[in-house]
């Protein structure tokens, strides 16, 4: 176990490295750099002021030059300093991060926490009109954008209820309710798409499982249903459902992004897009970094969790 | 002049003749103090009557782009003045209609050889952290205007006057060394967005992009990028009895529906939104739609450069000009609300055309002398051609579709290019397209409308190299360092003559600006400058 988690862990390296490369060249291959954006039609400098504006912010150098001056002050964990309002780079991402994490965890929550159950009951009840109605709300799910949902959510709850979420952000640490009140709908925006793939997923994977020898042979035996599903058709059912979410939490922590500015959210995903609109290059590098961090390692927990939750899966 | 409203009563205020007369100056280059006086209208409505005023609460406003840092110099985004505006005054300033009014200078002199102006400062103004400012905090400003530092750019420098430096005369006395006679001091310094006074040392005191200390009528105490920037009210403001209310949020939420959910649930006081969001929050009886024209404006741009275009003749442009019907984008983009523009937005002063001007003369739509200009080019069967313009917001690209579908009946088949703001921004700035459809924004002076036909400035050089007009590049020289607005007036009048009839760029219409507000919110306008500077001066909550 050690030796694969180990060899996990170095095959990220050659793999963060690539990225590193790809994210670096493609901002450049954005036409215009922040001076050239700053410096547009409206202000139209004069080319001795935009050169010394790129000595300024060190953007001088040819691309290897500049790549390895980024790439040995990471290694040395500094991530460099935003060209947009000279903060840390780090600092901002750490600011950004703890309400991004939470987000998704509380959209993670949800989904799982109704998903599984409603694909269960889906499943043993299988055309029933509780399923249907699953099936139905599924479709539904994976097919409304979360942000279109976000606006229909503020839009309704403005109208209807004269209410919206709170627009200042809280850290839960300070004030619980206010926190969870300001997270309820971006969470909810986030979730559904992924609950309905978490139910129907439960649903495919229940309907296979309770088809087994081996459940057949516990419920002749006498074991409960309830039994039966909880403990030998559920368990077995849960690895595809582990994957997605370990897969979504990649796309959530990017893929929120929309729903952190319809909310107001100064998030990781909302830091990123004003980044990139901004030609904000050390933001952007470090932001898209952390992020291809955190999606490797989950799907790194996820593989490990595959022998947790069936021991005949080693990681051999 | 203006009406007496709450600012002026409040305010002090005075006109453009009154601060002239305090300021105890005559002559020519005293008169240049008044650069846009004269009716401008900023705003058609105003949120709440001017009855008595109530002290105290705190208001939010949204902001719908974020300021991203608050440092007084170099800044280029008008979102950041957004956020530092508060907290920053100027030498001078403008009231609501742009006539000139004595600020952190309660008076000026200016030079014989008009190089050179003394200002008097104001005695006794405290800056947010208690200093009292002195002529060494106005000499140490200007060298910053002249080399911002990071995270300003020295771009911003090209926006900057012909400054040459700062003397400090005495401890209220400060004097700015021109490097010749320039126009456009005063309207740069009222304008306030290049040219805050902050106190001495300020970059070696605080992380300038992040805090401020000005002697504005707010103290910010926190500024958060991509969430929100809070102030307080300065208990020390020079103005007597002002700021009104006791704190304000500025938060930041670039989502338009965010926006109007937040208006009608109350949690924010007020926001700009756009024709449509303003329409839909019309019949909400616990919000007030303020309406009004700003200096942003739409404009249709060309290169006139490398091999040769059938719009390189001036008579293809001519044509163009006159087959678009800018009432139909008016009526079909936003509701019908809005004006025409030439290359000087309405309401700038008396420096622009009337619209009378503009509809019967110089922008008529008129498509059998389009076709009759295309048939005098030999461009009878038209050319095919790329507008390029913003990807968002979508306006732009609504324009461009009537725009495409008028040139159609010249036989130009126009090809849309919808680009993201930055790249759009780059190419713009290299010339990097054929046709664009952009838009502008405030200048401190008419100057900063017409120097991008002056051969001198890069961006000339970069668009229409081409273009050539000696009556048009002699009257900006002469314009800029004639300061006497009576003896200007004609000049920049002369010179927009001549560009409407070569037409190196279109102008084409002025936006009005929506803002809609919480009915507590009174003394709220819509700024002709674009900024939120009604906020910031004239805001008070009724309960």
């Amino acid at each position: 176990m050690g030796g694969y988690v180990l060899k996990r862990v170095l095959t990220m390296i050659p793999t963060m490295i690539g990225i590193s490369i790809l994210i670096f060249l493609m901002v450049r291959l954005l036409p215009g750099d922040i001076v050239s954006v700053l410096a547009g039609g409206d202000i139209g400098s004069d080319p001795e002021l935009i050169e010394q504006a790129r000595r300024d912010l060190g953007l001088t150098g040819s691309y290897p030059e500049q790549y390895w001056r980024w790439i040995s002050g990471v290694l040395q964990g500094d991530l460099g300093v935003s060209l947009r309002n000279t903060e840390p780079v780090s600092t901002v991402l750490l600011n950004a991060l703890p309400i991004t994490a939470e987000l998704v965890f509380l959209g993670l929550l949800i989904a799982t926490v109704i998903g599984v159950p409603l694909g269960v009951l889906s499943a043993v009840k299988r055309d029933s009109k509780h399923d249907f109605a699953a099936r139905i709300g599924g479709l539904i799910g994976v097919s409304i954008p979360s942000f279109f949902l976000a606006t229909l959510l503020l839009l309704f709850t403005s109208k209807v209820l004269g209410w919206v979420p709170p627009l200042n952000y809280v850290p839960f640490y300070e004030d619980p309710i206010e926190n969870l009140s300001q997270f309820i709908l971006p969470a909810i925006s986030i979730a559904v798409f992924t609950l309905a793939i978490v139910m129907r997923m439960v649903r495919a994977t229940m309907l296979e499982v309770l088809g087994q020898d081996y459940v057949r042979t516990a419920r002749a035996k006498g074991v409960k249903r309830k039994v039966v599903i909880s403990r030998h058709a559920l368990r077995n059912s849960l690895i595809p459902v582990v994957t997605v979410i370990g897969f979504e939490i990649g796309i959530l922590m990017g893929g929120s992004a929309i729903v952190e500015i319809i909310f107001g959210l100064p998030g990781l995903g909302n830091t990123l897009i004003n980044a990139i609109f901004n030609r904000d290059y050390p933001v952007v590098q470090g932001a898209t970094m952390l992020l291809a961090f955190i999606f490797i390692f989950a799907n790194l927990l996820v593989d490990l969790l595959y022998g947790v939750l069936d021991p005949r899966i080693t990681q051999e | 002049m203006s009406k007496k409203g709450t600012e002026e009563r409040a305010g002090g205020g005075v006109t453009r003749r009154d601060a002239l007369v305090k300021a105890g100056v005559v002559g020519a280059g005293a008169i240049a103090a008044g650069s846009l006086a004269g009716g401008a209208k900023a705003s058609t409505r105003r949120a709440g009557a001017p009855s008595k005023i109530r002290r105290g609460g705190r208001i939010i406003w949204a902001l719908e782009q974020d300021p991203v840092h608050v440092a007084p110099f170099g800044a280029i985004l008008t979102s950041n003045h957004w956020g530092k505006q508060a907290a920053y005054d100027s030498l001078v300033e403008w009231d609501k209609n742009l006539n000139l009014k004595p600020a952190l200078a309660t008076s000026w002199k200016i030079a014989a050889d008009q190089k050179s102006i003394t200002f008097n400062l104001r005695k006794g103004v405290k800056f947010h952290n208690g200093k009292e400012l002195d002529a060494g905090d106005v000499k140490y400003s200007i060298e910053k205007m002249l080399a911002p530092p990071l995270p300003g750019s020295i771009v911003t420098v090209s926006q900057v006057p012909g400054f040459e430096g700062a003397d400090v005369v005495s401890k209220y006395v400060v004097r700015l060394r021109l490097k010749t006679r320039d126009a456009r001091v005063f309207g740069f310094l009222a304008w306030n967005r290049y040219s805050p006074i902050v106190p001495a040392g300020l970059y070696d005191q605080i992380n300038a992009a992040r805090n401020a200390i000005g002697t504005g009528p707010y103290r910010m105490v926190g500024f958060n990028p991509n969430d929100r920037v809070e102030y307080v009210a300065n208990k020390s403001f020079w103005k007597p009895g002002q700021p009104y209310m006791d704190a304000m949020t500025l938060k930041t939420l670039p989502d338009e529906q965010s926006r109007i959910a937040a208006l009608r649930a109350g949690a924010i006081d007020g926001a700009t939104v756009s024709s449509d969001g303003a329409k839909s929050l019309a019949n909400d009886s616990s919000l007030v739609v303020l309406k009004g024209g700003t200096a942003a404006f739409r404009e249709l741009q060309f290169t006139i450069k490398g091999d040769p275009k059938p719009w390189h003749d001036a008579r293809v442009r001519r044509a163009v000009n006159f087959a678009i019907n800018r009432q139909a984008i008016i009526n079909t983009v936003y509701n019908g609300n809005g004006n025409y523009s030439g290359i000087v937005p309405p309401g700038y002063g008396s420096w622009p055309f009337t619209q009378a001007e503009l509809k019967s003369k110089y922008q008529k739509f008129d498509l059998p002398k389009a076709k009759a200009l295309m048939a005098a080019a030999g461009q009878t069967k038209g050319f095919s051609v790329k507008l390029s313009t913003f990807s968002t917001p979508l306006e732009f690209q609504q324009i461009a579709s009537v725009i495409k579908s008028q040139l159609k009946a010249i036989n130009i088949d126009v090809e849309i290019v919808a680009q993201e703001p930055g790249t759009f921004d780059a190419n713009n700035g290299t010339g990097n397209f054929e046709w664009d459809l952009t838009a502008r924004g405030m200048r401190g002076d008419i100057d900063g409308y017409l120097s991008e036909y002056n051969p001198s400035n890069t961006i000339y050089q970069r668009w229409y190299p081409l273009y050539k007009n000696v009556k048009v590049w002699r009257a900006i020289g002469n314009g800029k360092i004639t300061l006497d607005p009576a003896k200007r007036l004609p000049i920049y009048k002369g010179a927009q003559v001549q560009l409407m009839n070569d037409l190196p760029q279109i102008g084409l219409i002025q936006v009005n600006k929506y803002q809609v507000v919480n009915k507590r919110v009174q003394g709220m306008y819509v700024a002709f400058d674009d900024f939120n500077t009604g906020l910031r001066n004239n805001v008070w909550l009724a309960s």
